[in-house]
């Protein structure tokens, strides 16, 4: 029997100078930078295509790549770039943080990270439920974690919402429990995708299709599904959301860094900083007026900077060869 | 060996380290060969005996005893026991923090935090917080249902173990839904973590210690609803 034990929060892992969270362009040119001053380096991201870059299909506009790209493959060159420098990167969500501790802790499912000082940019792509009957049905057949809850629907039928790569990721997992999954994409599923929906029979791909309401009084008995101009209601017992917003992703900081009115993460524009001595946020998280990825990486740069004087000035560094992130720029 | 080596010397070495007070790990268990106990089918019940004796052999501040749910009778009705698998884990005194189904998975987290937390009988909840739970005066009981493979769920099982070593009146089960699924029904668990406080308070998914513990002071009723409606509880 493999029992899977983790030893996650239990034992701490060693301490970084810089822990990242979020491994798009804003997360990555910052690791770039603070790798390449030998700063040790960590970049914890959920997944290469939750985020906006990762998701975007074709990007016309990044200054000096002339020829179009797709996001994924722009990403790519982003973390082989950090990579190279010696970051280096996980794959894993971060749960929650106690950045007023030191070392700060950055706690994913599997372990707890410590760094002296970390970079918030997890991006923009959260939503709030929005569908009809969804907020009052969370945990009553509403889930957002496949594998925290797929087991709840063994030989039942379920829904599964949104055509994201995590969705593709996590679908086995719901088909092996469930007795029928209606996949309900939202969009466009990418090749990839499909050819993970064709291995599975018992799933019933609905293309084309939208969820408008989510049925059920104490716990979900339905999905009203539009298809063309027609609806149609389909009874599940289980409903698996991986729709994506633009609400800046900030769960897990349980509100520990200060907000903006529309939820952004308050930073000084000049260098990132937050109202956490060492904790710096870049990239769509802080609603920069232009959500682009060039200015995703330039405020990752600045963030890491800042990050880099934070740690000269408090004299603290786990680093054996601490080159300055400035002379490291040239600046 | 449910442990491999590289785990087991992490944990000795953790366990020398942060172990100070004896630790005692209560296995509650049950003969799947006795018929007439009518629980024959304990889905886990081997495994978790070895999962508690193989931890118990890496430090020798922990002592594991196995006893079976019916045969020792008087042990498990003394720590409160009905289930099994179940383990009760036991410091300086009994802090009333139980594990109902197999600490497997992301809980093995939560198992070895609590005999840290026990070893050195400090919750290390904040300051307020603890302060806070100085005003329960009736007991309380808390279930937080799992899966193994849930992210979320050991860090809500490690503040509810924590929340119940800052008071006495409180008590807190990790509760496997899957190993358990007459309680998970009762309680209608159809997504994990699901925290149930007193039989009839609900906290859905994983939130922080501040709203954790407001939550139990609502549950017990030290808190009015208007003051649980402006600290966003309700
Ligand atoms: C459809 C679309 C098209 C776009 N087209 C263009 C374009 O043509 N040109 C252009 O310049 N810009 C475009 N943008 C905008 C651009 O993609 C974003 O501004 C940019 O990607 C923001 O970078 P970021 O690093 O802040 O966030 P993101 O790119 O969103 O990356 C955030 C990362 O954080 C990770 N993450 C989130 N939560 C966690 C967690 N809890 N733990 C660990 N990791 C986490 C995610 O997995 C993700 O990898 C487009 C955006 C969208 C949505």
């Amino acid at each position: 029997m493999e029992l899977n034990l983790s030893l996650g929060t239990a034992a701490p892992a060693e301490v970084y100078d810089t822990i990242i969270i979020g491994g798009g362009p804003a997360g990555l040119s910052a690791a770039l930078y603070t790798a390449r001053a030998s700063r040790k380096t960590l970049v914890i991201d959920m997944h290469p295509g939750a985020g906006a870059l990762g998701m975007t299909e074709r990007i016309d506009n990044y200054p000096g790549v002339p020829e179009p790209i797709s996001g994924r493959e722009l990403l790519d060159r982003f973390r082989e770039q950090a990579l190279k420098f010696g970051a280096e990167i996980v794959q894993s969500q971060v749960v929650t943080t106690d950045l007023r501790s030191d070392p700060k802790q950055v706690i994913t499912a599997d372990n707890v990270f410590q760094g002296r000082t970390v970079i918030i940019a997890s991006g923009a792509m959260g939503r709030t439920p929005s569908i009809a009957g969804e907020a009052a049905l969370i945990g009553r057949g509403v889930s957002y974690c496949a594998t925290c809850d797929a087991p709840f629907f063994r030989g039942k039928d379920v829904a599964v919402v949104g055509h994201s790569e995590m969705m593709a990721d996590e679908l086995p997992t719901i088909a092996n429990f469930a007795a029928k999954v209606y996949l309900i994409p939202h969009g466009k599923l990418s090749p990839e995708s499909k050819e993970i929906v064709t291995q599975h029979p018992q799933v019933v791909y609905l293309e084309g299709a939208r969820v408008v309401k989510i049925l059920g009084d104490d716990f979900v008995t339905g999905v009203e599904v539009k298809l063309a101009n027609e609806t149609a209601v389909y009874p599940v017992s289980g409903v698996f959301m991986y729709l994506t917003g633009n609400r800046p992703v900030l769960d897990y900081l349980d509100g520990s860094v200060q907000t903006t009115e529309k939820g952004c993460i308050a930073v000084n524009m000049q260098d990132g900083a937050t109202q956490i001595p060492g904790v710096f946020a870049a990239g769509d998280v802080t609603c920069t007026p232009v959500r682009q990825v060039v200015v995703a990486a330039a405020q990752g740069t600045l963030a890491a900077l800042a990050a880099d004087r934070y740690l000269r000035k408090t004299g603290r560094s786990g680093s054996t060869s601490p080159e300055s992130v400035d002379s490291a720029s040239g600046l | 060996m449910l442990i491999n080596e590289a785990d087991r010397q992490k944990l000795t070495e953790l366990f020398s380290k942060e172990l100070n007070t004896p630790v005692r790990v209560l296995v509650f268990t049950v003969d799947v060969n006795d018929v007439s106990n009518g629980n024959s089918d304990c889905m886990y019940c081997k495994e978790t005996v070895q999962l508690a004796t193989e931890v118990g052999e890496l430090s020798d501040k922990i002592t594991v005893e196995v006893y079976d749910l019916y045969k020792d009778r008087d042990t498990a009705e003394e720590y409160g026991i009905s289930r099994a698998p179940a383990i009760a884990i036991v410091g300086a005194r009994d802090y009333g923090i139980r594990f109902y189904g197999i600490p497997a998975g992301y809980e093995f987290t939560a198992f070895v935090s609590a005999l840290i937390n026990v070893s050195k009988g400090v919750s290390g909840l904040s300051l307020n917080n603890i302060k806070r739970l100085g005003r329960i005066d009736k007991p309380v009981h808390i279930q937080v249902f799992v899966t193994p493979t849930c992210p979320y769920c050991a860090p809500a099982v490690q503040l509810a173990h924590k929340i119940a070593l800052a008071s006495d009146f409180i008590r807190a089960d990790m509760v496997e839904a899957q190993e358990f699924p007459e309680l998970a029904t009762h309680y209608g668990v159809y997504g994990v973590p699901r925290t149930v406080i007193n039989e009839d308070y609900h906290i859905e998914g994983a939130v922080p210690e501040d709203t954790f513990v407001l939550h139990v002071l609502a549950a017990a009723g030290k808190i009015t609803k208007e003051q649980a409606a402006l600290a966003g509880l309700v």
